[in-house]
């Protein structure tokens, strides 16, 4: 897999946006955003109505996601290209939740909402309106998805990432700094984890490093790669960028996003958790 | 802005649903327990409203970033401390500027562009 086959720049997006089979996909969490100005052609998807359950934490099931595609217009011969602010955590998130339902065609726009922000790129208001489709997804694909049993049995034997920045992994932040600090669950991480923060796999613009730079950046923090990969963060947002990152940038099999990730962990009964910075 | 990761009257009550950024930063009334840094972005005396705020922590690694708001503004919940307040906008602007917080503080900077 090369980077082309699951990234697109913001000339791409200008050549190809009006192609019937190309579908440009605003993904937020707050989707505010999308309604003051968005690329031209993109359709929007919320993170949190879209594609959360509303009762159970857990995601819409198969058929709610054939629901939310088939009312879309997004078919499943559709090229959809994922997009969207906090450099792309969100679009990430929902890149790895296609795959989770089987769809085939999907990319990320390199850099998100931010470099084309940035470039001061064209935004516009309108919502383009697209015909109603029959989107049959597939069952999900355990794969690539980590739950809380394998995230225990997996200390000391996998490797564990844990995407968020290093104060929220000693222990110090119990949420991103832009969020105000939840007092809900306990602060820390899971004991072996290595703390390689999402950000770093990205310049400042949103855009991803080399693949050189990322397995430079893997390997020199004890991350092994013979060894299958658990990711996790707080929400499985930042996490999803990571996988992103290691499964379809770098070809690493077997890496899951856990997306339970610190809020489900730090708050479960028994389990270990070690303070401070790691070693 | 939508609900439920800024559905806040007073710090420390928050409930944050999602991790997303909020434009401007998540409202508050008070510093509460929180070591708030915030303040707006200005250039020639006005508001940028496109650009975005990152805090960096002590030794320069990213620790958090907000989409500027409509009049510029961002806010942060950092630990007591010092870190450095980076602010990019359109047309390859960069700027830094080293801050400090304390806990049940809201330290107040303006960054000229």
């Amino acid at each position: 897999m090369s980077r082309s086959d699951v990234l697109v720049d913001a000339d791409w997006v200008e050549a190809n946006r009006d192609d019937p089979g190309v579908v440009l996909v605003e993904v937020d969490e707050d989707t505010s955003a999308y309604d003051k100005g968005h690329i031209r052609g993109a359709i929007k998807i919320d993170w949190k109505s879209d594609l959360q359950d509303p009762v159970r934490r857990d995601f819409v099931d198969r058929a709610g996601f054939e629901a939310l595609l088939s009312e879309r217009g997004i078919s499943n011969d559709d090229t959809v290209i994922l997009y969207g602010g906090n450099n792309n955590w969100f679009a990430a998130y929902a890149y790895w939740y296609f795959k989770l339902y089987g769809h085939q065609n999907v990319k990320l726009l390199d850099g998100g909402r931010k470099k084309w922000e940035l470039d001061s790129r064209e935004l516009v208001t309108e919502v383009p309106q697209r015909a109603a489709t029959t989107y049959k997804a597939q069952e999900q694909d355990s794969s690539i998805r980590a739950f809380r049993d394998e995230v225990v049995a997996a200390i000391g034997n996998k490797n564990l990432i844990d995407v968020r920045s290093p104060d929220e992994f000693a222990g110090r932040l119990l949420a991103p700094a832009h969020l105000p600090q939840e007092q809900a669950q306990r602060g820390g991480h899971v004991p072996t984890a290595r703390n390689v923060p999402w950000s770093k796999a990205a310049e400042d613009d949103g855009t991803f490093k080399s693949d050189d730079a990322l397995r430079e950046l893997y390997s020199g923090a004890g991350v092994d790669f013979g060894t299958d990969t658990i990711a996790y963060c707080r929400i499985g947002e930042r996490s999803a960028h990571t996988w992103f990152v290691m499964h379809e940038l770098l070809g690493q099999a077997n890496v899951k996003n856990y997306d339970g990730s610190w809020t489900e962990y730090g708050s479960l009964v028994g389990v270990p958790i070690e303070l401070g910075d790691g070693s | 802005m939508s609900g439920d990761t800024q559905a806040t009257t007073a710090v420390g009550q928050a409930v944050a649903a999602g991790c997303g950024a909020p434009a401007g930063g998540a409202p508050v009334s008070s510093a509460g327990n929180q070591a708030i840094v915030q303040g707006k972005v200005t250039k020639d005396g006005a508001a940028v409203p496109v650009g975005y705020a990152r805090l960096l922590n002590a030794d320069g690694e990213f620790v958090a970033e907000v989409p500027l708001g409509d009049d510029g503004g961002f806010r942060f919940f950092a630990a007591p401390g010092d870190w450095t307040l980076r602010v990019l906008a359109p047309g390859g602007i960069s700027a830094d500027l080293g801050v400090s917080a304390a806990t049940g503080e809201i330290s107040e900077f303006e960054v000229a562009v």
